[in-house]
Order: C-alpha cells, then structure tokens, then sequence
C-alpha cells in the first residue's frame, strides 16, 4: 500500500500520471475529476454551436485551490482527438504544465491522465486545452475547454461580499480575408460566460456590495474592452498578481489568456449592461445584464466614445521605486523579433521568432537563477498577446514609456510596429514554452522553447 | 434523389468551367464574390484599348481598331451583402472623337459570411443600353453567378453569366452564355500574376461556332499595394475570327469609405 504522501514523494511531487503506472493512479480518489467531451452549447435562444467543453459546462468547473497544498486532478480525454489540459499561470513543473512542447505527455482519445501538482502561486489563473488546430476552427482555443482557476492565499483573500468569474469567448469562426491581406479568424457570436447579451440569468447585485470581478479572455484569437454602465473599475490585479497601484479605470482590455481582478463599489442601482464596449461585439452577443435587487427594466448601457488602456496606471509609483533588479544584477538581454511571412491571401499568415517558425525557433539557454530581459519587438502589424509558461515576467518598458517596474504578468498584449521589454527570473529549471496566445499565430510558428542549461 | 444532386453539380462545375462569354470591351474584368462594405463606394476607372481589332463598319457598327474605351464604375455597398453599381461607358477613336456609349447598372448581392460556404458566391444582374453605333443589341440583361475561393497562394473565380437581349438583332437569340474565369497566384502580398479567360458562345443550346465565338485570353497582374487601391492590367489575345486580335486593359480602383470612424464601432 502506498499512501498519498510516498506517492507525491515517489513523484518527485508533481507528475503527469500517465507517466506512472496504473497502480499508482488507483491509490487515491482524485480531487477533481474533468471530463473533455462534445457538447451541444446554447448561446442565445435558437442558437446551438457543437463544441467541446469540460465537464459539459461552459466555462469549465471552477477549480478552488490552496497554495501550497497538492491537489490530484483526473482527466478523461471523451473525444477522438489528442488533448492536454494547460494551467495557465501557475509555476509547475514542465511534466505537468500542460503542453507537449515542454514534454507533458498528450491525452490520447478516449485515454485518461492524472495530473499531481503544488498549485502556486496564488491568484486567479485558469485552465484550458493547448492543442494545434491550424484551419480546423472548432478544435483548440476556438472550443470551450477553458475555465476558471484560483489559487487562494494561505491568508484571507481579499475583502468583497461577492465573487464573479466571467470569461469573455468568440465563437462561430471563418477565415475571412482581414485588412492586412491574410486570412485571419472573424466569429459570428461573442459571448460572456457562454451565452449572449440576454440570454441567461442576470448578475444579482446589491445596493453598498464590494464586487470582485475576476474576468478572462479565454476568446482565441480577439481583445476584448469590457465596461460596466454607471459604474468604475478599481483594478486590484492583472494576470492574477495584485498591482503595486490599484486604480480606477471605467474600462478594461484584455488581450487572450489575459486576467484582470477588479472590485466594484455597487452604488448605483438599477439595471445595466456590462459588456463589449466596442459596438460590433456587443452585437454579436458579448454582454450580460447586471441587476442591483428590486430593480426591473431593461438594462441599461451607456456607450463609451473612446477605448482607454493603460498598463503603466497600475505599476509602482516612480519615487518609490526600489533599484530594479536589472540594476541590482546583471541581466541578460534576449531580443525576440516577431515578424510575419505572407503564405497567400487565401492563407494565415506564418510567423518567425528571430526568422524562425517553430520548431526550429531556439531561445539560449537559461541558467537557473539569472535575470533576464526579453525585448518584445514587433515588426508586423499584428498585435500579439505573448505568453511564458511557467514563470511570471515584469513589464520593464512600454512603448514611448520611461522604465517602469511592478506589474508581474504571464500574458502582455504587445502592440503592432512596437518595441515591449519584460524581465524574469530563471527560476524554475525545465523546457519552458513562450508563445503568442492567438491561437492562430501559435499553429503557425508563433513558439520558442527555452531550455535550462 | 442523391444522384440527381450529383448530376446538378457536375453540370453546375462542367459549365463553370467552359469558355464562353459576349464581353463588350468595356469592362473586362472577372467579378469575385466580395461585395462592396455598406457605407462605401468604390470607384473604378476601366480603360482598354484595342490595338488590332476589326477594322470594319459592319452593321452600321464602329470598328474596335485602334479604340480606346474608358468606363467609369461606380460602385455602392449597400449592406454587409449587397451593392449596386452603375457604369459609364466612352470611346474614343480617330475620326469618331470621344463619344458616350452607354450606362449600365448592376445590382448584386452575396452569401453572407456567416453562412460559411467554401467558397464565395455572389449573383449579380446588370441591365443597360448602348448605342447601337457600338452595339447593335442597344438594351441587354445579363445575370451572373460568381463563384470564387481563395486556396493559399492560389485563386479561382468563374462567373457563368447568361444573357439576354431586349432590344436589337439579337432579341430573338434567346439566353447567350458568356462566361469568364480566372485564375491567379500570389508571388507576393503585393503582386499576384494570372491568366483571364472571357468568351461568348452564343445562343445556350445552339452555340456559334467556334469561328464565330469570342474567345479572349489575357495575361495579368493585380498589384495589392493598399486595401484602399485597386490595379489591375492584362493583355489578352483573341484567337478567333468574331474576336478582337489584341487587347491591353487596365483598372484603376479606389476604394472610399464614408462610416465615420469610431474606435468603439
């Protein structure tokens, strides 16, 4: 008989099961348990689109962790496809992490994992499928296999009265041909949560309430602007890491995979739209009516004229900056170059790092422990939410900006034609991935691997 | 039931692919499925000359030796899927001055988007008047499918129009058929190069012969040097006796936009 703690031992505490025996995946109840399979999702009323979806929900279940304490999640692979189940933002090894460019081994079809973990750090991550789907629009990112995942402090986590996940998706997709002459992903519908503006319940609020919204953009290839009519946003953290400055901003930008915490002071009641604040994608679904109790009435929404973003409101405040660590150590610069090779207008474009599409993209080695200093520049007229697996980076320098520090993220949108700098430290030994979040532009040579030394 | 469809679709992709197609030199250019966007208007410049054509008044109709024609396309997007367009046609030719010829307009719609067929289909009808000193058939209607895809580097279109018409010799003839085709390949996201195949078999059911059928083959290019512009030029031969021996085309668009522009739209 092994006990639960000689198997996490045994595991060197964090393994993919499909790496052990069928033994060991017998010994203990799982935690969690997920289910990939086909799913029939109602968007809006007479609308049904086949997908794939986790535990037949849209957003997946929501996984409540504590850092620090291992959590057993079985997974079952119901479709005819390779799957592999990404956690998203947590520090893991790479056996485990959920890409098998890294090493996780695949779920095959019909086939079964249990993935052994020490969930850290704490905040708001999310879990989502990581596999190629290239013209196959109905497979990968554009599928509902994503959902929420918090990992709680060992401390109290914050102080609201409620707590909403919301996660902002596209769905419907064609290649279209786009402005910039390549095919490129348009969707017919938008949803938040799964359903369109309309459809569903509404969100039920009350008068003087501290709302915590935790919002996603699991959408795979679209940013989103999110507004909540009459009221503001006090963004208290991005990507799940609390922001040196919490401020309050009446809109949100989320790029894929990006998250944002924001409280909101309930002190306007009534009936209002939260939503897309772009006019388009409020057409095409993306909203939900948010209720404060005994209102009725149609939801308001009040458009907004201009889109407004800023990393830098939240990052530390200049005089209080401590010396950066790239003055404290020697940091290693590493340019990154993404540039875009024309494959046809019937086509989506193919995509370099350094002149190379993966996999023959190669980082240097890392060494464990050093500081490094990934400069972000984009030469195509594309934006790219760039994602590194495994390890949080520092927004160091946006474009036209000063130096700055203190925003730690996982995801950053960086613009078209710009120049973005991120520092991290090497910290967690193992292949580690970093990618563009658009689905499209990762099946299309948008990956690099980095290796320790 | 099910061969029936097979059968219908054989024959729908065999007529795509034949030659055939009374095109006036007016216009020489292969439609593709793509509408104009609502709210803008594409202004299109057509010029063409002929080089060696017919050399004969036949009919009381001018000679093509040696004419330029130039015809101004004005195009308007009406919704997501429909536009209608309006055409000016002139000549211009030694001892004839510079002359109108006509107008035509040419309503179109498409499947929309979301409906994600394979490949873009639009029908288009045009119905207009030329004089007859050019065009003995003065009132005609056309109506067109257009059928296009984009395969990587590579693009198709046919559009196997039928017309018919009104007013003239021909009023008799029935439905012509007059097809055109193309097909072209990016050798970069500016230049792509391709080959235009336009003809007009005649009467459906009882074609010309082939001696009397207009057969023209042109050499292209499309410069994609901005999605505002539009540059097409080709020079095309004609290989049969009722066909203009050479021609050198050329089609000036620009694309306007009239939506204000908002970055919450």
């Amino acid at each position: 008989m092994v006990t639960r703690r000689e198997l996490l031992k045994l595991s060197g505490m964090t393994v993919a099961s499909v790496a052990l025996g069928a033994r060991a995946q017998q010994i203990a109840p799982a935690d969690y348990t997920i289910d990939i399979a086909d799913y029939a999702l109602e968007l809006a009323p007479r609308r049904t689109i086949k997908t794939i979806a986790y535990n037949r929900q849209v957003p997946g279940p929501l996984l409540r962790f504590r850092e620090g304490q291992p959590v057993t999640i079985d997974v079952t692979n119901h479709t005819g496809n390779s799957e592999v189940v990404h956690w998203h933002g947590l520090f893991l090894p790479s056996q485990v992490d959920g890409a098998m460019e890294e090493g996780t081994p695949p779920i095959p079809a019909g086939g079964q994992a249990r993935y052994i973990f020490t969930p850290r750090p704490a905040g708001f991550r999310w879990y989502h499928t990581h596999v190629f789907a290239g013209n196959d629009l109905l497979r990968g990112q554009y599928t509902g296999e994503h959902g929420f995942l918090l990992v709680e402090p060992r401390d109290n986590p914050g102080h609201y009265d409620q707590e909403i996940f919301l996660a902002l998706h596209d769905w419907d997709a064609a290649l279209l041909a786009s402005a910039d002459g390549s095919m490129d992903p348009a969707y017919n519908v938008s949803t938040i949560n799964g359903r369109v503006l309309g459809f569903g319940e509404p969100l039920r609020v009350k008068a003087g309430e501290q709302v915590l919204f935790q919002i996603l953009n699991s959408s795979p290839t679209e940013v989103h602007w999110i507004a909540l009519s009459g009221h503001l946003f006090n963004v208290i953290a991005l990507d799940g890491n609390k922001v040196p400055q919490p401020q309050l901003v009446p809109m949100l930008r989320l790029a894929p995979a990006e998250r944002i915490s924001a409280l909101v002071e309930m002190n306007h009641p009534g009936a209002w739209v939260m939503g897309e604040v772009r006019k388009h994608i409020m057409a095409a679904g993306m909203g939900i009516a948010v209720e404060y109790a005994g209102s009725t009435g149609k939801p308001r929404w009040e458009q907004p004229e201009e889109l407004s973003w800023d990393y830098l409101r939240f990052a530390a405040a200049v005089q209080a900056l401590a010396p950066a660590p790239s003055q404290a150590t020697d940091t290693v610069t590493i340019p990154l170059v993404f540039a875009s090779k024309f494959a046809g207008h019937g086509a989506m474009d193919h995509w370099t790092i350094n002149g190379k599409s993966y996999p023959e993209t190669a980082g240097p080695p890392l060494t464990a422990g050093q500081r490094y200093r990934l400069q972000f520049i984009n030469r195509s007229t594309n934006d790219h939410p760039v994602h590194l697996h495994r390890h949080s980076f520092e927004l160091r320098r946006l474009p036209g900006q000063p130096e700055t520090h203190g925003i730690l993220k996982d995801t950053v949108l960086v613009d078209a034609n710009t120049q973005l700098d991120v520092e991290f430290t090497a910290n967690d030994p193992g292949p580690t991935l970093f990618h563009c979040h658009q689905q499209n532009h990762m099946d299309a040579g948008f990956m690099m691997l980095f290796h320790y030394a | 039931m099910r061969d029936l469809k097979w059968w219908i679709w054989i024959f729908a992709v065999l007529s795509s692919a034949l030659p055939a197609c009374a095109q006036g030199n007016y216009e020489i250019q292969v439609y593709g499925a793509a509408t104009v966007e609502p709210k803008s208007t594409m202004v299109e410049l057509h010029s063409n000359y002929t080089p060696d054509g017919q050399r004969y008044v036949i009919d009381g109709v001018y000679p093509t030796n040696h004419q330029e024609h130039e015809t101004l396309e004005i195009t308007q997007g009406l919704t997501s899927w429909s536009e209608v367009g309006f055409y000016v046609f002139t000549s211009e030719q030694n001892g004839h001055g510079v002359q109108w010829v006509g107008d035509h307009i040419r309503p179109r719609v498409r499947v929309p988007d979301s409906w994600h067929w394979p490949v873009g289909v639009s029908l288009s009808t045009e119905i207009g008047y030329q004089r007859a000193v050019y065009s003995p058939d003065t009132w005609t209607w056309e109506i067109r499918p257009i059928i296009d895809k984009y395969l990587g580097r590579w693009y198709m279109a046919v559009n196997p129009a039928l017309e018919r018409t009104w007013h003239g010799p021909d009023v008799a003839q029935g439905l012509g058929f007059s097809p055109a085709a193309k097909v072209g390949y990016d050798f970069s996201k500016k230049i792509s190069g391709g080959i235009e195949y336009y003809a007009d078999y005649g009467r459906l059911g009882d074609f010309y012969s082939l001696h009397n059928q207009v057969q023209q083959i042109f050499v292209v290019t499309d410069l994609n040097v901005s999605p505002k512009w539009e540059i097409n030029i080709g020079v095309g031969v004609g290989p049969t006796a009722a066909t203009d021996h050479w021609i050198i085309k050329g089609i000036l668009g620009r694309h306007f936009n009239w939506k204000k522009e908002s970055p919450v739209d």
